[in-house]
């Protein structure tokens, strides 16, 4: 969900207005030819897609298991700030916290997609399987939001008084509905705003780590039928990654929205971004060579065959290729090179990299474990996303982009630390 | 000399025979002095229970002799009854023994439980697995057929977020197709690969009339097989053919296996063949160490 890709660094002379217009133009592209694809979805069922009965989950869940990491590790980024008080984070914090709500929402989409009853949607709510990982999680994305969106409004509420008082029109009934009828502008609500942002962000860090991204993790790690994903150690991958996504993202919406709008980007706050999200991605390597190496080590069958297809399968090439080269290799390079780290370019096509490099991490914990059978003496599945998976996926992240540039035009996401000194 | 005497010179008579087995044999007067029991109730039941087996003497006469007497020398143990009886108030749990030796892999079970269920393409209640094992020339040809387990501990029901998926009480595990919303996370979780998706398909092209009507499964008609109507959309799995026991039938691949390969029958009745042969040696389940608990039980 970044701004208009890398051609801006080479354009500096195009004018915003411009790159805002192609910005518009490609979205709408974008989300009408998902909305075809979503069309035949829906007319034809899942049968316009490539999922079978032996590969049951596909693209559409990597894609959903893949934003709720970006959202959880969004939200444990703003806490950073919040909780933690690292300051020097403090001008990505309202960004990340509206990524976190953007990516949970294109997150839920996704779900909805991969659903063969779309319309019984609701039942997941109203008939509650307690020792069902995934309704328990339905419920946590759901108790998640709410968070977030109350830690958001906490965050930004004094900003949309003042927009309230000195916009007209239609953006003064919008900032009205949005302030919930607060008023006050006091330093000492500004203080009671930052308890309560604090008391949030305590209940937010294990509600997205155990909740929301730790529990996704779970959903796959407690399948027993798969041995590949039946680990203790798949969750905590599953918080590592998230964390290593959503820290990349921001660095990249970071830069990129800065130099969209030709204000100065920190190089000492991205490089600090930087290096955090390599220490994370380290730490997820570290995790991820344990568990292939211990379930390699076990010579057990059906580990090998997934772990075989995995690195030497049809698709390899989104293990190799996304996964560790762009996923681990380039950033790493990029952000300690001597050549490259002090370079905002740089940085920024490492955490896009990133970005890239995660949604293959995605893909390949949900398709190798799939394509090895449960029964040995079964067809072997086979599965690459159709057009239609493809498109509509496509059109769903362009929906989350629109959302995300519309926030970011209409509410105050941008921390300016002068205005907020001068207030309080 | 004929060829019986020639045996004999190599043989003792019965007697020496009798002779010698009667030497290893302890006395049995003896043996029951010693045991905590009544000697001449025992002597007693003895000779009438003889009678018993000549004609002469009822069973219920018999009973009726000897149940005060045992009623004090067995307490609660003699009045517990038949430990084979079955217990009424467990009621009926199905349950199905297959036995792969006598498995040719025809694959009837197969093609009578599409007919049976009216499965859509790539809807398969029952498969046949079949492979080659073993280097040549030691090779040899497996078949599995494969419902679905039914299991005790059923992984699907454990994961389904709506608890659309759920245990019966006769053993049977049942989806309700009215509350699935189609995540698919129990066809991930089935670790028999039982399941299948209901991708809306259909065989009218190829045979007429396939969709002017449906299996009445779990009892419930559903009429003719439509564009977006359930069990479209839904997950599907064998039933055990749950109309056909309903109505007294055996499952259709049990009632068409050519080999008779299948048993079908009550696991909570102890004298059912299906229970006996569960207890076989022989007797195995397909994934035990995943403590599923299935109810289909294989003999090798």
């Amino acid at each position: 969900m970044g701004l208009p890709g890398t051609n801006t660094q080479k354009q500096v002379s195009t004018s915003p207005q411009l790159l805002e217009k192609i910005w518009w133009i490609s979205l709408f592209v974008m989300l009408a030819a998902g909305g075809i694809a979503i069309f035949y979805r829906i007319t034809d069922g899942l049968a316009s897609t490539n999922l079978s009965s032996l590969m049951p989950w596909g693209a559409w869940i990597a894609f959903y298991i893949f934003f709720v990491g970006l959202s959880a590790g969004s939200f444990l980024l703003s806490t950073l700030i919040i909780v933690f008080g690292m300051e020097r984070f403090e001008v990505v914090g309202r960004a990340a916290l509206f990524t976190a709500i953007i990516a949970m929402i294109v997150a839920l989409t996704f779900v909805l997609l991969d659903l063969g009853r779309m319309d019984r949607f609701l039942n997941a709510m109203i008939y509650w399987n307690l020792t069902s990982i995934l309704a328990w999680e339905v419920h946590f994305y759901l108790l998640y939001i709410v968070l977030l969106v109350a830690e958001l409004y906490l965050m930004i509420r004094t900003d949309l008084i003042r927009l309230h008082q000195e916009s007209t029109g239609w953006k003064k009934k919008l900032y009205g509905i949005l302030t919930i009828g607060s008023t006050d502008l006091s330093p000492e609500s500004r203080l009671n705003d930052k308890k309560w942002m604090k008391i949030l962000g305590y209940i937010g860090i294990p509600l997205a780590i155990f909740g929301v991204h730790g529990g996704t993790g779970t959903l796959f790690a407690v399948v027993k039928a798969r041995v590949y994903w039946n680990s203790a150690l798949f969750p905590i991958i599953f918080v590592l990654s998230a964390l290593v996504s959503g820290t990349a993202l921001l660095t990249f919406i970071y830069i990129i929205s800065q130099k969209v709008r030709k204000l100065h980007v920190n190089i000492d706050v991205v490089k600090a971004l930087a290096q955090l999200m390599a220490f994370f991605l380290i730490i997820d390597l570290s995790l991820e060579f344990y568990e292939w190496g211990v379930s390699g080590y076990g010579l057990e069958h059906e580990h090998m065959a997934v772990l075989a297809t995995m690195f030497a399968g049809k698709h390899a090439w989104s293990f190799w290729g996304f996964q560790m080269f762009l996923g681990a290799v380039l950033p790493l390079y990029l952000i300690f090179s001597k050549r490259t780290r002090e370079s905002v370019t740089a940085l920024a096509i490492a955490s896009i990299s990133i970005v890239l490099g995660i949604i293959g991490v995605r893909f390949n914990i949900v398709v190798p474990a799939l394509i090895v059978p449960v029964i040995e003496g079964y067809p072997t599945g086979d599965y690459f996303p159709s057009w239609v998976e493809w498109v509509s996926s496509l059109g769903v992240v362009a929906m989350g982009m629109m959302l995300y540039t519309i926030g970011a035009k209409l509410l105050p996401l941008d921390e300016d630390e002068n205005e907020v000194l001068s207030h309080e | 000399m004929g060829l019986g005497d020639k045996l004999n010179l190599f043989m003792l008579d019965p007697k020496s025979y009798d002779h010698m087995v009667n030497t290893q044999v302890k006395d049995p007067i003896n043996v029951m002095t010693d045991s905590d029991y009544d000697m001449d109730l025992a002597i007693r039941m003895g000779k009438d229970a003889q009678k018993v087996l000549s004609g002469n003497m009822t069973q219920d006469d018999f009973h009726q002799k000897y149940s005060p007497d045992l009623k004090i020398e067995f307490g609660d143990l003699y009045a517990s009854g038949n430990a084979n009886t079955p217990d009424p108030s467990k009621g009926v749990r199905w349950g199905m023994v297959i036995d792969l030796a006598k498995c040719v892999g025809c694959d009837t079970c197969t093609v009578s439980c599409k007919a049976e269920n009216r499965t859509p393409p790539g809807v398969s209640y029952n498969v046949v697995i079949e492979q080659e094992i073993g280097v040549f020339p030691n090779l040899a040809k497996v078949n599995l057929p494969r419902p679905c387990m039914q299991c005790d501990k059923p992984p699907c029901a454990q994961v389904c977020p709506t608890r659309a998926t759920y245990k019966l009480e006769n053993g049977i595990v049942a989806i309700d197709y009215d509350r699935c919303i189609g995540c698919r996370y129990c066809v991930v979780a089935c670790p028999y690969g039982a399941r299948s998706f209901d991708f809306g398909e259909s065989y009218e092209d190829e045979m007429i009339g396939f969709n002017d009507i449906t299996a009445p499964e779990y009892g419930v008609d559903r009429g003719t097989r439509e564009k977006g109507k359930t069990p479209q959309g839904v997950v599907r799995k064998c039933t055990f053919c749950m109309h056909r026991l309903e109505r007294g039938e055996e499952p259709a691949c049990v009632e068409t296996c050519i080999g008779d390969a299948r048993y079908f029958g009550d696991l909570n009745d102890p004298n059912s063949v299906v229970s006996k042969l569960a207890a076989s040696p022989r007797a195995f389940r397909l994934k035990e160490e995943l403590g599923t608990e299935p109810r289909v039980i294989y003999l090798r």
